[in-house]
């Protein structure tokens, strides 16, 4: 069995000391080793911003892409070969601002892969502008006068999306992080995992302390059903998203069990020779 | 000798014009003859006038004449906006449905000839209205003296799939309509095509099919692409096709994300392309930024119509060459092939997957409306021709590749080329990012670090200097040489055909790099050389110029109206300068 630091490249992050990112870093590490997955059987594909950096600090296939699109490049990965393990990570920014269409299309195509938010409620990188998952009335550099926008609701989002599986995590509940991780790993079909990972820099609003004082542990609730859609929504709305914990999840056959054709050995196995299909091929254009 | 015809489908959009040309030209392929197709269509559905021409020929031929032969006409409008276009003495075939009372002055000014037929009652009587497609395939193929047995076999095709009821009705259509004599006074005989030399039953293709078709043949097993005209006839074949593969299509929410996930499952491993036209091109950029900066192959097919913005989305225009000359922001290297008949078509786009492989970066398929929608008769392709090279792959068993420890994804080495690992592969796990980096991948803004890999990427590409990337036709002992691309080919090798000078032709096929030695040699032996290009700034003249510096001899002919050139376009140019 490995250790989380075998999926460790032993790289010196460039997160402020104290960053939500390091408990991230860390759960991904240990849900990893606790699935035995080999470090060259796990993709992780991430976005630009402080959350971005993920990527290079793992020993793994890692692929830090652009601004909000770790999600189709994720997808493409895993469509070619889903013998691999293929985690995307990004910040709200990217998954609820610039790359807010390819978070939706990725749910619906429920392709098996995990998807995890380091949801931060602020740009970080940019040196603290505010993001659509800010609070209202928030101040930053951009909303020197506070937000008057409402926040995204990530995951009314993700079930209105059709989602397969929905959980949210708190950067300082790390245990309870690489259960879900885990669990959504496991999952076989989209997995969505926000997680409240604070920035201790440019954040002063929603820090560690404010969470630990605000967020309800589904793990808590006697008897809570999370695979009933309506009790999911009922959830998120009555604590108005602050919780920890599975929110949903349901068996919904994923993306490429549904591909038509019979599917062997994964596509980046093939053999690329089609010569003796060729004249068949050519029958259609006479 | 040869001969040609010319004729022209015309009628309201979305009541099968399309389809009907395209039968004719099965038809015409599997009897021995060649045709070209040339569609125009509006953006939208149903209504409209639209049109369909095609010439006909006992050889090959890639373009159609300025005027018309024949016109058929299946409503009014057709007859009021095309019959201008019939040469004196052509003829026109109308639905007998249709009054042509108040233009009969006119025609007989023009001395055409004009038979009614009953395209709509034949249909009505032995099918159903839709079928009138059918009778005037029956009345052309009498007229041009085709076998029988080849339009019932088109006929076949065309409609076996659909429910035998519906078959044997346009069968019973079809042989109506070609049983049925023509009226007395008519001379049919003269459009009698004569037995084709060799009766080779050919295929007929679209520039997008053979695309498509390029791309299975090559190994390409994965596509992520946005629908958009003239570039979604690639995504539709492939997504026919994959699942007999084990390939995968997925249509995207936007071209954002066919991009990136076409990168991703290249990086993955797997041969992949996305297709798209000008807009999606503008989308596309960044993503096409990282492919050049991670060194990832990724090949994208543009689809020239007409821009900027939405532009004249169903129309002919060569204008996205300066966007992916000059690509994304930032520098990085990549390759512009530009195919310039449909055959042409299927072997680059193998030879695009190669290139994008061994060169790791993006390769761009350019192609233009006329090439990518216009059915045409081809030359066999052969399959055995093509070969797959996978470029320098890593693997976990490769002794003569570094070892584990020591992988480094983007190792300098002399030809700037490092062996890629793809994911999966032991002991091979490193990072890769957008970020300049180091050898091993990790990012590294350091001065001399950038200089370096800047210089890595950016020289990958000079040996395609040195290789050919022009085609050559026509007269070589002019003093004029035409420099064109893509469906221009056709259009300038027919306009030439027809004039006493001599004139030369070349073809560019790769765009970027240029063939700068082929070039310099072009520039020593042809005094004028004219550049023939379907935009409003001369954008491959300004490219040559400013690679070439050879400004005193390059000439422009521009057309930018939507429409292609004519033959008659590019003869006055030519006597112009001649």
């Amino acid at each position: 069995m490995p250790s989380a630091m075998d999926y460790s490249n032993n790289t010196t992050p460039t997160w402020c000391l104290g960053c939500g990112d390091f408990s991230v870093l860390r759960s991904l590490q240990g849900a990893a080793a606790r699935l035995d997955i080999a470090p060259h059987n796990l993709a992780v594909v991430s976005g630009i911003g402080c959350s971005g950096r993920i990527s290079g600090y793992l020993n793994v296939y890692g692929f830090h892409s652009i601004h909000g699109r770790a999600l189709p490049v994720a997808q493409g990965i895993k469509l070619v070969n889903p013998e691999l393990t293929v985690i995307a990570a990004g910040g709200d920014g990217d998954g609820f601002a610039i790359g807010t269409a390819h978070t939706i299309h990725a749910i619906r195509r429920n392709i098996d892969i995990t998807y995890v938010v380091m949801n931060n409620q602020v740009y970080g990188l940019t040196k603290g502008h505010t993001s659509p998952l800010s609070t209202t009335g928030f101040i930053t550099k951009s909303t020197p006068h506070g937000s008057i926008e409402s926040p995204i609701k990530p995951g009314i989002l993700a079930l209105s999306a059709g989602a397969t599986f929905v959980a949210q995590g708190f950067s300082g509940y790390q245990e309870q992080l690489v259960h879900i991780l885990t669990k959504a790993i496991l999952h076989k079909g989209f997995s969505f995992v926000n997680v409240f990972s604070p920035c201790v820099t440019f954040n002063k609003t929603n820090t560690y302390q404010w969470f630990r004082e605000h967020l309800l542990n589904l793990d808590d609730i006697d008897n809570y059903d999370s695979h009933s859609l309506q009790s999911a929504m009922n959830q998120y709305l009555a604590t108005d998203g602050l919780f920890t914990g599975i929110l949903y999840e349901n068996d919904d056959p994923d993306y490429y069990s549904k591909l038509p054709g019979e599917r062997g050995s994964a596509v980046v196995h093939q053999n690329l020779d089609i010569s003796d299909q060729f004249n068949q091929l050519m029958e259609d254009f006479y | 000798m040869t001969k040609k015809i010319t004729v022209m489908f015309g009628g309201i959009q979305g009541e099968g014009v399309v389809s009907t040309g395209d039968t004719l030209i099965r038809a015409l392929s599997r009897s021995g003859y060649f045709a070209y197709g040339y569609r125009t269509f509006s953006s939208r559905i149903k209504g409209g006038h639209t049109n369909y021409v095609i010439e006909v020929c006992t050889k090959k031929v890639l373009s159609c004449s300025d005027k018309l032969d024949i016109l058929v006409a299946f409503d009014q409008d057709t007859i009021a906006l095309q019959y201008k276009k019939l040469k004196k003495g052509g003829l026109l075939i109308y639905d007998d449905i249709i009054l042509v009372k108040e233009l009969q002055n006119t025609l007989e000014d023009k001395n055409i000839q004009w038979i009614s037929v009953p395209l709509t009652g034949t249909a009505k009587e032995y099918g159903a209205t839709v079928m009138k497609n059918t009778a005037i395939i029956g009345i052309l193929g009498k007229l041009f003296q085709l076998p029988f047995s080849k339009l019932e076999g088109v006929i076949h095709q065309s409609f076996q799939k659909k429910s035998e009821e519906i078959l044997v009705k346009n069968l019973s259509v079809l042989k109506k309509s070609y049983e049925t004599p023509f009226a007395e006074d008519f001379d049919h005989l003269q459009y009698t095509l004569s037995p084709s030399a060799d009766q080779t039953i050919r295929a007929a293709m679209i520039g997008n099919e053979a695309i498509a078709l390029g791309a299975l043949s090559a190994g390409c097993r994965f596509m992520a692409a946005y629908p958009i005209t003239p570039a979604s006839e690639i995504m539709e074949y492939l997504t026919k096709k994959f699942p007999q593969v084990n390939g995968v299509m997925v249509q995207t929410e936007d071209e954002i994300s066919a991009v990136t996930m076409t990168i991703g499952a290249s990086y993955a491993g797997t041969r992949s392309m996305t297709a798209t036209s000008g807009p999606g091109i503008s989308l596309m950029m960044e993503g096409i930024g990282l492919a050049g900066m991670a060194e990832i192959p990724l090949v994208i097919v543009d689809a020239q119509r007409g821009g900027p913005s939405t532009g004249l989305p169903t129309k002919h225009e060569q204008s996205d060459l300066n966007s992916l000359y000059y690509g994304p922001h930032g520098e990085i290297p990549s390759i512009i092939l530009y195919p310039y008949s449909v055959e042409e078509c299927f072997y680059q786009t193998i030879e695009a997957f190669n290139l994008a492989e061994k060169y790791q970066c993006p390769v761009f398929i350019l192609s233009d409306l006329n090439l990518s929608l216009s059915r045409q008769t081809i030359d066999p392709l052969d399959i055995h021709q093509i070969s797959i090279d996978r470029g320098k792959v890593a693997s976990a068993s490769s002794h003569n590749l570094p070892s584990s420890k020591s992988y480094k994804r983007f190792l300098f080495t002399d030809d700037g080329i490092s062996p890629r690992a793809y994911p999966g592969t032991p002991d091979h796990m490193h990072p890769i990012t957008g970020i300049e980096h180091q050898e091993s991948g990790r990012p590294d803004e350091s001065d001399q670090n950038r200089s370096r890999m800047m210089e890595k990427r950016m020289s990958k590409l000079k040996p395609l200097k040195d290789l050919p990337g022009i085609d050559l036709f026509g007269n070589p002992n002019s003093s004029l040489l035409i420099l064109s691309m893509g469906s221009n080919f056709g259009i300038i090798q027919d306009a030439v055909a027809s004039l006493d000078t001599p004139v030369a032709i070349g073809m560019m096929k790769r765009i970027k790099p240029l063939p700068a030695s082929q070039l310099s040699c072009l520039f020593q032996q042809y005094h004028k050389i004219l550049v023939v290009e379907n935009n409003c700034t001369g954008q491959l003249a300004n490219i040559l110029k400013q690679e070439t510096g050879y400004h005193q001899q390059i000439h422009s002919l521009l057309k930018y109206n939507g429409l292609p050139f004519t033959h008659q376009d590019i003869q006055m140019k030519i006597e112009e300068l001649i």
